[in-house]
């Protein structure tokens, strides 16, 4: 929410965006407009115990009214934790757990994603693991475990055939990390 | 008996004395390990399925045919694993679109997704596939006298119409309690038993939030248990009981420790394994409840 709307407490409703919801149902919250407000879903989260601004009751609400940079300027869809208790007690089957992640969709076609994120994509294009230790060799050593798990890290052609899927994916077309040839060097934990 | 075990990122570089746990238990109870050779992440939550439907089911469907060449089902001890697998499953599994599209894609490197394995998490695995009775057998210790507190993991649970092995009720999950008491194990019940531990991308995007969580369910533990023990069903869940304790420790958020390890660890323990190989990276002090537990 914009400094003025938070100082205010008033949304300009004729501001809103109204091609919002039309993105999200493309982007696979097919069933957005099933969502009565009924907040079961709200009751559920665990962002609403660990008190973030939005929720999946307040996500699918601002997407209703078309606050697009409400939602752009707040980091809580992507605290979401995918546990998916609204998506179980939801009585229209409206999938708020995938409504989220729509808009994470939306965001990051706007580039407004974390930078854990962009490094978790990074490492995964480059390691085939989002969340990779370069010294974690001396680690399983210490447990009785090869340096390596039998992973994309120890099967170079495994990793180029994951890169050659993930070429052909949507992420390709947005440009958010490089997508070249490369070894498996690279630090990443998210 | 074989199934194929999928590691994961977590499990591997953080905590691979739970991966060795696995590989221990296991062949320890029959069944053989597939290695599932060439798997990458699932893709995990802030990944793929962040960025596209279809782009999120490619990266898990590649893991799903290496399986399903196999003939094998798929082994996990993460729930995030777990749960991405299962989705992207179902996901292709219900909409033909989805699927068609996915295939298309892995054309490209002579795959086809064809939908024939499972995915399963290993303690649901060796409940439904053994039963707590063939298991407790096995045993060579036992977790007679301690009392311990589950964590059963967000991911084992919800949404239940995409996972193979269910809960009659997931909001009273039975599984790990049934699997815990089969070691000999007493289980406490709390009333924060269900909360999320806050691991994952609440504590990637804010710590203190995501700590307050954690913090929650073990005052709820100490308080109504008092447990010897906390057990979890998920490898991020026993990342986050096991790390956040020093810091909420040093904030003056809770003063006490509570050992926390994996059920496989548990079960590997309980069936020979050494002890270094499959606890030795607890950064909470789990030496004298591992003592207990190969006195018992």
């Amino acid at each position: 929410m914009s400094n003025v709307q938070v100082a205010t407490g008033v949304i300009n409703l004729s501001e809103g965006d109204p091609g919002l919801v039309n993105e999200i149902k493309e982007l696979g919250g097919e069933e957005l407009l099933e969502c009565i407000q009924c907040a079961k879903c709200a009751a559920a989260c665990p962002m609403v115990l660990a008190g973030f601004s939005f929720f999946n009751k307040r996500v699918i609400h601002a997407i209703l009214l078309g606050l697009r940079d409400a939602l752009l300027d707040d980091s809580s869809i992507w605290a979401c934790q995918s546990c998916n208790r609204c998506t179980e007690v939801c009585p229209r089957e409206v999938n708020p757990f995938e409504i989220i992640q729509a808009m994470r969709r939306v965001a990051i076609r706007e580039f407004a994603l974390p930078t854990l994120s962009i490094e978790g994509l990074k490492s995964l294009y480059d390691t085939g693991h989002a969340v990779y230790l370069a010294g974690a060799g001396s680690t399983r050593a210490k447990v009785g475990l090869p340096d390596k798990p039998p992973s994309t890290v120890a099967n170079l052609e495994a990793l180029k055939e994951l890169q050659a899927i993930i070429r052909q994916t949507a992420l390709a077309d947005l440009g958010i990390i490089p997508m070249g040839e490369s070894d498996v060097t690279e630090t990443c934990e998210v | 008996m074989k199934v194929g075990f999928f590691v994961g990122c977590n499990t591997a570089f953080n905590r691979p004395d739970l991966e060795q746990a696995v590989r221990y238990a296991f062949p320890a109870l029959g069944i053989e390990l597939d290695n599932l050779e060439g798997q990458s992440c699932c893709p995990s939550w802030g990944t793929m399925p962040s960025v596209d439907v279809v782009g999120w089911c490619a990266v898990g469907a590649r893991n799903h045919t290496i399986a399903e060449e196999k003939g094998l089902d798929i082994l996990t001890v993460c729930g995030s694993c777990y749960g991405s697998l299962a989705e992207s499953k179902y996901k292709m599994d219900i909409n033909p679109e989805v699927k068609a599209s996915v295939n298309e894609i892995l054309k490209k490197i002579g795959r086809e997704y064809k939908g024939t394995s499972k995915v399963r998490l290993a303690h649901y695995y060796l409940y439904h596939e053994l039963g707590p009775d063939r298991i407790r057998e096995a045993l060579k210790h036992r977790l007679d006298g301690l009392t311990v507190a589950l964590q059963p993991g967000c991911h084992t649970l919800w949404p239940s119409k995409v996972y193979y092995d269910k809960e009659e009720d997931p909001f009273h999950p039975r599984v790990l309690k049934e699997m815990c008491e089969a070691l000999g194990a007493t289980v406490g019940y709390y009333t924060r038993l269900l909360d999320c531990c806050g691991m994952g991308a609440m504590r990637s995007t804010d710590m203190e939030k995501a700590f307050k969580l954690v913090e929650k369910k073990l005052v709820s533990m100490k308080e109504e248990v008092n447990p010897d023990l906390i057990v979890t069903g998920c490898s991020s869940c026993l990342i986050q009981f096991d790390t956040a304790q020093e810091f909420l420790r040093s904030g003056k958020k809770i003063n006490f420790e509570i050992p926390v390890l994996h059920f496989m660890q548990i079960l590997a323990l309980c069936l020979g394994a050494d002890r270094e190989q499959v606890t030795g990276l607890a950064k909470t002090d789990v030496g004298p409840v591992v003592n207990r537990i190969l006195a018992g």
